[in-house]
């Protein structure tokens, strides 16, 4: 039957004579009855009544334990105490004694704690089993007779140990096993025919249980630590019971002797027929036909894992975690088990892989040897051909060994199929690198598996456990619809859209893509894609362009609308996006168009672009009225006052159109009137030139001089005609002086005729002659005033005044004396003049008038010393010499003084000196600017501007453009020098009227003289003529 | 785990028809394709529920060598129910049911649930039993059928729990002497009842037993 076993392997050595034969030494004369060990000794009893306690080092301490025999012992594991039962006497009497190991008596004797006598009821009864619980509560005795004792409490003492006794059968009890499960206690009780439980947790409570009707020999049964079975060896089997009864049964041949616990296996020694195997029987000398067999079970995994046929074995122990066998020649030898990598090795030589993981499993065998196993066994299965149970293997190693050790075997194409499943255990756990994905994803594509791949993409939504990029780049060669699949649901948007565009060229769908994502995506991939997508799908990228820029919001996003309030509405530069419509400008037109219809505030490169789009379709255009609405839509944005265009730039763009109306508008807008003159000129468009002048030129008079110019300078000008017109003009504003314009004409290149300009000299010449006639006759007049004067000014120095005032000037009543008379020809009473005058040197009607002409000429000694101003004033004017006239008209250089009469006489002297100097200093700067006159104009243009100073006199200042003022500037020069010396004589003449005593009643310089005629009075001169006023009432020689 | 009642099966057959699949799928859920033979009796147990009674079955899996006939016959008494297993796809283990079928009737007590298997349902192309058959046999004998597979695990269950059923009816109904251990049904510890049969079962009853093994 030997087939009909588990598997066998040798996992332990037997090796004998451990001891160095110690043992036997001890054994000559008396047999050892019993074994027992525990707390790191082993103890035998031997039939004359000795106890041999061992160390793990074979060194023995014996002592006589018994007068007789030691029958049963039993050395509690974790306890240093001993239980025996012996015989001190002849006869059947049996004690216990208990013992502690680790205290001695002076004879060297452990110390006996307990000693009693165990009886079964009245009569003493051979003891065959002895069993003490390990937490020393409980201890029982079983009898030949079947009857069996239990004692309760502490073990050690005799007193307060309470005993029970049981009939348990009527055979002899061969076996007894304590079991605790929790609170509750069990008793195994196996006779030679039946085994039994006793329920004895509760004292008095006993419960009893038949198990079976079959038993077993003395010292066959045993409690297993697996799965506490209670262990029966019976002829044909192991029984096992559990406390709910029946258990299994392991068939194994053979009368058993002996069965043992060790570790996780069952020992079982049992006679056999067949001969002691040599190599095991070791020390053994005589070798004997009957030996016993040494069967070791592993009963979790159904193994034999020791088998072997020795000497008969007297006793075995198990301590120091080995198991120990002692035979009937009282040789030790020692079971040793195997490491593991011995075991293992064994089972990897019979290629019993998936034995060798079992074991190594029950062993706690750490994963990275389970690994390498898993790995072996892989290895062998693919060696054998059996790739898929290979792969198996493989996959438990996933982890721990290397995948690329794994894919390097199966990377041929016939293998791709395992490979496959290889790498999704890879990923499903979690394992795999980006290439392991890649890799993966080809042999899906490979082996055409859109299934898998499919349910792979999809799978890996709970354990995203793969780089979605890699996979997306995998599958867009193999499988485009998944990689697209894969893009959409794991919102890699920029792989979407590029193989929707780039492989699928649906560019449609690219777009419905992009529209339904948020406004930050949908920006950034309309900046990468919009070039393309523009290109291909005009239309639809234009209208996505537009809600992209306007108010976006993503479609299919109903919530969106919800809360839209508290959205803000995201609108897109789209200055960004112009550059999509490169060679659109129809859509760039109509995109743009839509934006500002919109009402979107735009940057102006974005109006700069349209304008300039605008214009490249206005020139595409034929003419037409398509072209004619066209330049109204041009130049309605152009005039669109929000429309914040960059000008120069539109101007450009509009010249390189062409675009004349748009140039009109922008120069207009700036204000660039030459430039649209100019234009007009270089068009030639004498009319529109003329318009233009028309138009603006009261804005910018010079337009006339640049239209004069841009007539005369070009031979063969068309322009020739309208030259009469801007003549006529340029006379009428007095925008040129004659001499330029003849001038200008003269250096013409045009053929200027005289027939163009002779209106415009006839009327010019006209016009100076006349001035010539007025300013003669002021002359005349003037000469005329001045004798008069001269006249006047000699009477009063020598006529007499006669006063003949009779009125008062206070109380108009006829005058009465005492009567005061002052020369201006007022008369008063004397007790009028008290009570009027303040001053009694002034007359009083002349007063409050004199007194602000005295406080006028203070202001201006006071503003006289502003030289300072005066000289930056100059520096910033733009003309200065109206400036210097200006100040010249105040008197700034005349030494104004106002005088008091107690300074007359100095005052006179002065005025002399004063004179002199005024003139020198006028003359001087006359001179000056003369020399810069010079040296603006050639000298023929002075020898011009002489002649016309004369007649020129009228000192009226305009200003108006700077090249008429020059003119001016040089004939007020002239002229002023002319002034100054007339100012001189007139001065002298003064001068003499001051020294006269004799005044003549009429104030001489009111009345005929022109003040508009003189260059030197301006408004505030007017009334003030001082000359009258400083000699009323300073110079009255009868003042009283 | 504590539970109302233990329920001891047996399982036996052929050898190599399946019995120790059959447990294998009903303790472990699994499916060992390569099995060692039995060599003596296995062991296995779960709890299942039947009438919101937790039950604890405890099986016995014989090994069907003819060789271990004198052991496995040893576990017939003791058992509550028994499942009879053949391989539907080899006639011979079906002839051999009624040797089978004797040895359990002779060895156990007469009111054993005995359940007949047709196992390997799966390999339905290598058939040599009918369906029809199996259900005849058991109409003859009053056994209740059921063709089940191992490997796929159909009916596995069912046939596991509908044995139990019957056994719990057969309780229900007194057939079964409960507080007869040798009837593989034991009563679990909240459930015993006080029985003065018993000697020193007293009051005691409540720690009978313990927890599982």
């Amino acid at each position: 039957m030997a087939f009909l076993e588990w598997r066998k392997f040798n996992f332990f050595d037997l090796k004998a004579n451990v001891d160095d034969g110690r043992i036997a030494s001890l054994y000559k004369e008396c047999d050892i009855t019993v074994a027992t060990s525990g707390n790191n000794q082993a103890v035998l009893g031997d039939s004359c009544g000795q106890i041999h306690i061992i160390t793990r080092f074979w060194q023995v301490t014996t002592f006589r334990a018994y007068e007789f025999k030691v029958s049963l012992a039993k050395q509690l594991r974790s306890s240093p105490l001993l239980v025996t039962v012996g015989d001190d006497d002849v006869g059947i009497n049996p004690l216990i004694k208990v013992w502690n190991t680790t205290r001695f008596d002076k004879n060297g004797i452990p110390y006996c704690c307990r000693v009693s006598r165990a009886i079964p009821g009245v009569n003493p009864v051979a003891v065959t089993t002895l069993c003490v619980h390990e937490e020393l509560q409980l201890m029982a005795i079983g009898f030949m007779d079947g009857s069996l004792n239990l004692y309760r409490g502490e073990i050690t003492r005799d007193r307060g140990s309470k005993q029970k006794v049981f009939r348990v059968a009527s055979c002899a009890i061969t076996g007894l096993a304590f079991q605790a499960l929790g609170p509750a206690v069990f008793l195994f009780v196996a006779t030679e025919s039946s085994v039994y439980m006793y329920n004895i947790t509760h004292k008095d409570k006993e419960h009893k249980i038949s198990l079976d009707n079959m038993g077993c020999a003395k010292n066959c049964s045993v409690l297993a630590v697996y799965e506490n079975l209670f262990m029966i060896g019976r002829n044909n089997a192991i029984y096992c019971y559990t406390i709910d009864g029946k258990g299994p049964c392991y068939a194994v041949d053979g009368e058993k002797v002996l069965l043992e616990w060790f570790r996780n296996y069952l020992v079982i020694v049992s006679t056999t027929n067949r001969p002691i195997t040599q190599a095991v029987a070791g020390s053994s000398s005589q070798p004997t036909s009957q030996g016993h067999l040494i069967t070791v079970l592993d009963i979790h995994n159904k193994f034999i894992v020791f088998s072997s046929v020795m000497e008969k074995v007297r006793t075995v122990f198990s301590e120091w975690g080995s198991f120990y066998i002692i035979d009937y020649n009282n040789n030790v030898y020692h079971l040793d088990e195997k490491d593991l990598q011995s075991k293992l090795a064994l089972l990897f030589k019979k290629n019993l892989y998936d034995l060798a993981i079992r074991i190594a499993k029950s062993q706690q065998y750490d994963s990275y040897g389970l690994v390498d196993i898993y790995r072996q066994y892989g290895d062998h299965l693919y060696a054998k051909g059996g790739y898929e149970a290979a792969i198996e293997q493989y996959i438990k190693t996933i982890g721990r060994l290397e995948p690329s050790y794994v894919i390097r075997k199966f990377l041929d194409s016939q293998h791709i199929e395992y490979l496959t499943t290889y790498l999704q255990a890879l990923h499903k756990q979690g394992q795999a690198p980006e290439d392991h994905t890649t890799l993966l994803l080809n042999c899906y594509t490979k082996l055409n598996n859109t299934d898998s791949l499919k349910e792979f993409i999809l799978t890996k939504d709970n354990d995203l456990d793969f780089d979605v990029e890699i996979a997306i780049k995998v599958c867009r060669y193999g499988s485009p619809e998944e990689a697209l699949m894969l893009a959409k649901k794991h919102a890699k948007h920029d792989w979407y859209i590029k193989i929707q565009i780039e492989d699928h060229e649906k560019y449609i769908e690219a777009l419905q893509y992009i529209s339904r994502l948020d406004f930050q995506n949908a920006e950034n991939f309309m900046k990468k894609y919009g070039n393309i997508l523009i290109e291909k799908e005009p239309h639809e990228s234009t209208q996505f362009l537009k809600r992209l820029c306007t108010n976006y919001r993503p479609v299919d996003k109903t919530d969106g609308i919800l809360n839209g309030i508290t959205e803000l509405n995201q609108n897109a530069d789209a200055e960004d996006y112009i550059h999509l419509f490169l060679n659109n400008s129809e859509r760039l037109v109509e995109f743009l168009e839509y934006l500002i219809s919109e009402g979107c505030v735009l940057s102006s490169p974005v109006y700069d672009t349209l304008i300039e789009h605008y214009l490249h379709v206005w020139s595409a255009l034929e003419a037409g009225p398509e072209k004619a609405k066209y330049t109204q839509k041009i130049l309605k944005l152009l005039q669109t006052l929000e429309v914040k265009y960059d000008k120069p730039q539109a101007l450009v763009v509009c010249h390189m159109h062409g675009f004349s109306e748009g140039i009109f508008y922008l120069y207009e807008e700036q204000k660039l009137y030459p430039q649209i003159l100019r234009y007009h000129v270089s068009k030639g468009d004498e009319s529109a030139v003329l318009a233009c002048c028309r138009r603006f030129g009261h804005q910018e008079p010079s337009l006339w001089v640049q239209a004069l110019w841009s007539c005369v300078r070009e031979s063969n000008s068309p322009l020739i005609d309208i030259l009469p017109e801007i003549l006529t003009v340029i006379a009428k504003e007095r925008l040129l002086s004659p001499q330029q314009v003849i001038e200008a004409i003269g250096i013409a290149k045009s053929d200027v005729t005289l027939g163009h300009i002779r209106s415009y000299i006839t009327n010019e010449l006209q016009k100076e002659h006349d001035i010539i006639e007025n300013n003669t006759e002021l002359i005349d007049k003037y000469q005329t005033d001045i004798e008069k004067l001269k006249q006047q000014v000699e009477t009063l120095k020598n006529g007499v005044v006669v006063i003949q005032g009779s009125r008062c000037a206070a109380c108009h009543h006829q005058l009465e004396l005492p009567s005061l008379h002052f020369l201006c020809q007022h008369s008063f009473h004397h007790h009028c003049f008290q009570s009027f005058a303040e001053n009694e040197n002034e007359c009083p009607a002349c007063l409050p008038e004199n007194k602000k002409l005295i406080e006028l000429l203070k202001s201006r000694e006071y503003n006289k010393d502003l030289h300072e101003t005066f000289h930056s004033q100059l520096e910033k004017a733009s003309d200065g010499f109206s400036l210097a006239a200006e100040y010249f008209g105040r008197s700034v250089f005349n030494k104004i003084t106002v005088i008091t009469d107690d300074e007359t006489e100095k005052i006179l002297s002065r005025a002399k000196k004063y004179d002199g100097y005024n003139q020198y200093n006028v003359l001087k700067a006359g001179n000056r600017i003369e020399e810069s006159a010079k040296s603006n104009y050639g000298p023929s243009a002075e020898a011009r501007i002489r002649l016309s100073e004369n007649i020129r006199n009228t000192p009226k200042i305009i200003s108006t453009s700077e090249g008429k003022m020059r003119l001016q500037e040089h004939q007020y020069s002239q002229s002023l020098e002319a002034n100054i010396t007339k100012y001189g004589t007139r001065g002298s003449s003064s001068k003499k009227s001051e020294s006269d005593s004799q005044v003549i009643g009429k104030n001489p310089f009111e009345d005929d003289y022109d003040d508009s005629k003189n260059p030197f009075t301006d408004d505030e001169f007017d009334e003030t003529n001082p000359f009258s006023d400083q000699y009323d009432k300073n110079l009255n020689p009868f003042e009283p | 785990m504590s539970y109302a009642y233990l329920f001891k099966y047996i399982i036996i057959g052929d050898t190599g028809v399946g019995k120790s699949c059959l447990l294998l799928q009903f303790t472990d859920k699994r499916f060992q394709p390569v099995h060692d033979l039995t060599i003596g009796v296995e062991f296995g147990a779960r709890m299942i529920t039947i009438d919101g009674k937790q039950i604890k079955l405890q099986i016995w899996d014989t090994a069907g060598q003819e060789a271990f006939r004198s052991i496995t016959r040893s576990y017939y008494r003791g058992a509550a129910g028994a499942l009879l297993v053949y391989d539907i796809t080899r006639r011979e283990t079906f002839n051999h049911l009624t040797t089978w079928l004797e040895d359990a009737r002779q060895h156990s007590n007469s009111n054993m649930v005995i359940m007949l298997i047709g196992n390997k349902s799966d390999l339905e192309s290598r058939r040599e039993v009918k369906k029809e058959e199996g259900e005849a046999f058991a109409r003859e004998h009053g056994l209740v059928f059921m063709e089940t597979s191992a490997k796929t695990a159909a009916n596995v269950e069912e046939a596991f729990i509908n044995t139990a059923k019957e056994i719990y009816e057969k309780i229900q109904e007194g057939v079964f002497d409960i507080n007869n251990e040798a009837n593989g049904i034991k009563i679990g510890p909240q459930h015993s009842p006080t029985n003065p049969s018993l000697p020193g079962a007293g009051g005691q009853g409540s720690s009978q037993g313990g927890s599982c093994c």
